[in-house]
C-alpha cells in the first residue's frame, strides 16, 4: 500500500501509539517522587516506508514496549560506595561509644594514674601514716578497677558487634529471599513481554539495602540477577536464593556459614556485616590486647619494685597487683589490703621511706614496650581516637561520593518536573500551530474541488 | 500565448500536488513526532506545514479564480492526469487532516490536562538533588 492512503493507517496506529506514550508521561509524572523510580521512556519501531513516484511516505510506528532509563555501571557504584559507607558508619557509631571510655571523666585509666602517682608522693612525705598508707592501697584499687572498665568496654562494644552480626545475617537472608521472588517475576514478565519497570524498580530498591548489609558482586546473567558476596558466595541466583547462617565458633563468637555450612566469616567485607565483623575480630582485639599487654606489663614493673623493698612488717615486698595470663586488664586487681604491706622501706628500718622512689619510677620509668605507662596508654587512646575518627572521615567522604553519583543517577533515571512542564508547554504551543494548518487544509478542499473541476 | 497560459497552469497545478503530497509528508512525520514525543521534531514539522499551508493557499487563489479574471478566457484543460492525481491527493488529506485533527485534539487534552495538575501545585519542588530528595517534594489536586 503507497500513496497518501497508506497515511490513513499510519494515523490510525499513531492514535493507538500515543495512548501508550502519554501512559509513560503520566506514569513517569506521578512517580516523580517515589524512591528508586526509574523513568521509563516509550520504545517505537518503524514500520517500512513506502514510496509513491517522488514521495517516500513513512510507514508509521508502533509502541513495542516501555524501557526504564538505567545506568547499570552507576548502580554498581552506587552499590559499592554504600556498602563501604555502610561499613565505615557501623564502625563509626561503636568506636564513638568506645571512645567515651578513653576520655577524662575521673574513673578513666589516667585520671587513676595520676591519683595513683599523687599518693606515692603523699606516701613519701608521710611513711608511717597507716591512713596515707591505705590511700594507696585505695588508689591502686582505683587503678586496677579503671582498667578492668575500660576493657569490659571493649569487650561489651565487641559483644555488641557480634549480636550485630547475627542480626545482619538475618536480615539479609530475608532480602535476598525477596529479590529472589522479583527476579522470577521479572522472568515471567519477560516471557509474557510484559512491562518489567514497576518490578525491576522494586528489585533495584532492595539490592540498594542488601548492599547496606555486605558487599555485593551483581550480575546480570541468563537466569536474571546474580548476587553474590564480595568474595563469590552465592546469595541470589535467578528466582533462588541462598540463606547463610550463623554459628558459634570456637572463640565463641558468631561465625557466618554459606549455603553449604563453610565459614566464609573472614571474607566477607564491607557492608554493616563486614564493619561489625572487622571491628570485632580486628579493631576491638586490638585495642584489647594493646591494654592487656599494658596492665602485664605495668603489674610485672610495679610488683618488681614493690620486691625490691620492705614493708612495716620488715618482711620483703609482695605483689601489690596481680593479673590473669588472660584478660590481663579485666582482671587486674590489687592483692594486699593491709596498709602495713606496702613496701616503703628500702632497708626494713623503721620510717624509711627508700623504695617510695622504686614504687614511683615505675609509673614513670620505660616499660619493655619502650614507653612509660602513662605514654603507652596516651598511645592507646590516641589510636581508639583515630580509629573512630577515620571512620567518621571515611563515611563523609563516601556520603560525598554517593551524593554526586545519586545525582548523576537522578539524572538518568529520575523525573524532572520542571523539564516535563517545559516540554508540556512547548507541545501545547506546536499543537495550537498545527491545529490552525488543520483548519487551513480543511478549507483548502472546497478550494481545490472548485479549482479542478 | 494559450499554450503558455496552459503551460504556467499545468505548472502551478504540479506545484500544488507536491505541495499536498508534501503536506502528507509532514503530517505523516508530525503525528510521528506526537507519539514519540519527540518535541524537536514536531516543532519542525509543524513549521514545515506553515510554510506549504501559506503556499498552497496562495497557489489555490490564483489556480481557482474566475474564469473571467484569467488572461485567457476560455483556457483549455489542464492536464486531465494532473488534476485527477490533486483530486486524489485532496481527498486523500483530508482523511489523513481528520486524523491528525483528532490526534491533536486528544494530544491537546492530555497535555492541558497535565498542564493544568502542574499549575494546580502549591508546594515546594526539589529536583536535580537526587532521588532520595524527591520523597516527599511533590503533590497535587485535581
Amino acid at each position: 500500500m503507497g500513496g497518501l492512503n497508506a497515511s490513513l493507517l499510519i494515523a490510525s496506529q499513531a492514535l493507538q501509539t500515543m495512548q501508550g506514550a502519554i501512559g509513560a508521561t503520566s506514569n513517569n509524572i506521578a512517580n516523580a517522587n517515589t524512591p528508586g523510580y526509574t523513568r521509563e521512556v516509550p520504545q517505537f519501531t518503524e514500520s517500512p516506508l513506502s514510496q509513491n513516484g517522488n514521495v517516500v511516505i513513512g510507514g508509521g510506528v508502533n509502541l513495542t514496549g516501555l524501557q526504564s532509563v538505567r545506568d547499570q555501571l552507576l548502580s554498581l557504584q552506587i552499590q559499592n560506595q554504600t556498602s563501604l559507607q555502610s561499613s565505615a558508619d557501623t564502625q563509626s557509631s561503636i568506636l564513638q561509644q568506645v571512645e567515651t571510655n578513653f576520655t577524662t571523666t575521673g574513673g578513666d585509666i589516667t585520671s587513676a594514674l595520676s591519683a595513683f602517682s599523687s599518693s606515692l608522693v603523699r606516701l613519701s612525705a608521710n611513711p608511717l601514716s597507716s591512713a596515707v598508707q591505705q590511700g594507696v592501697i585505695s588508689s591502686g584499687q582505683n587503678l586496677a578497677r579503671a582498667f578492668n572498665t575500660t576493657s569490659n568496654a571493649l569487650t561489651s562494644a565487641q559483644a555488641g558487634a557480634d549480636t550485630q552480626v547475627t542480626q545482619t545475617v538475618a536480615q539479609i537472608n530475608t532480602l535476598t529471599k525477596q529479590i529472589a521472588q522479583l527476579n522470577g517475576q521479572v522472568a515471567q514478565l519477560t516471557a509474557a513481554g510484559k512491562d518489567t519497570g514497576t518490578t525491576q524498580d522494586q528489585r533495584d530498591e532492595l539490592v540498594q539495602q542488601l548492599s547496606k548489609l555486605t558487599g555485593l558482586s551483581v550480575m546480570q546473567t541468563s537466569e536474571g540477577e546474580t548476587i553474590t558476596t564480595g568474595n563469590g558466595t552465592p546469595l541470589v541466583i535467578g528466582n533462588q536464593s541462598f540463606t547463610l547462617q550463623t554459628t558459634t565458633g570456637g572463640d565463641g563468637m558468631q561465625h557466618v556459614l554459606d549455603y553449604g555450612g563453610n565459614d566464609i566469616t573472614a571474607s566477607i567485607k564491607e557492608g554493616q556485616l563486614g564493619g561489625s565483623i572487622e571491628l570485632r575480630d580486628q579493631v576491638i582485639p586490638g585495642f584489647l590486647t594493646q591494654l592487656d599487654s599494658l596492665a602485664s606489663e605495668f603489674t610485672t614493673s610495679f610488683n618488681a619494685a614493690q620486691a625490691q623493698g620492705f614493708d612495716s612488717k620488715g618482711n620483703a615486698g609482695q605483689s601489690f597487683f596481680s593479673v590473669p595470663a588472660s584478660g590481663a586488664a579485666a582482671g587486674m586487681s590489687v592483692t594486699i589490703s593491709d596498709p602495713a604491706l606496702v613496701a616503703i622501706s628500702s632497708d626494713g628500718s623503721e620510717g624509711s621511706n627508700g623504695n617510695v622512689a622504686n614504687l614511683s619510677a615505675a609509673l614513670t620509668a620505660p616499660l619493655p614496650s619502650g614507653q612509660s605507662v602513662s605514654q603507652a596508654y596516651a598511645y592507646l587512646v590516641d589510636q581508639v581516637g583515630t580509629a573512630a575518627s577515620d571512620a567518621k572521615t571515611q563515611s563523609t567522604a563516601i556520603g560525598q561520593n554517593l551524593l554526586q553519583l545519586n545525582n548523576q543517577q537522578g539524572s538518568v533515571s529520575g523525573v524532572s518536573i520542571d523539564e516535563e512542564t517545559t516540554n508540556l508547554i512547548r507541545f501545547q504551543t506546536a499543537y495550537q500551530a498545527a491545529a490552525r494548518v488543520v483548519s487551513t487544509i480543511q478549507q483548502l478542499n472546497s478550494v481545490t474541488i472548485n479549482m479542478i473541476s | 500565448m494559450i499554450e503558455t497560459v496552459v503551460q504556467d497552469r499545468n505548472r502551478k497545478l504540479a506545484e500544488y500536488l507536491q505541495l499536498l503530497r508534501l503536506m502528507a509528508f509532514e503530517l505523516d512525520r508530525a503525528m510521528k513526532a506526537m507519539v514519540q514525543n519527540s518535541l524537536t521534531a514536531l516543532e519542525d514539522s509543524v513549521a514545515n506545514q506553515q510554510v506549504f499551508s501559506d503556499r498552497l493557499g496562495e497557489l489555490a487563489d490564483d489556480l481557482s479564480r474566475p474564469a473571467s479574471e484569467r488572461p485567457v478566457p476560455s483556457a483549455p484543460d489542464a492536464d486531465r492526469g494532473l488534476t485527477d492525481q490533486i483530486s486524489a491527493a485532496s481527498d486523500a488529506l483530508q482523511n489523513l487532516n481528520r486524523r491528525y485533527s483528532a490526534l491533536l485534539k486528544h494530544s491537546s487534552h492530555s497535555v492541558a490536562l497535565m498542564v493544568s495538575l502542574f499549575s494546580s501545585f502549591q508546594g515546594q519542588m526539589q529536583e536535580d538533588s537526587g532521588p532520595r530528595l524527591k520523597q516527599q517534594t511533590w503533590s497535587c489536586q485535581i
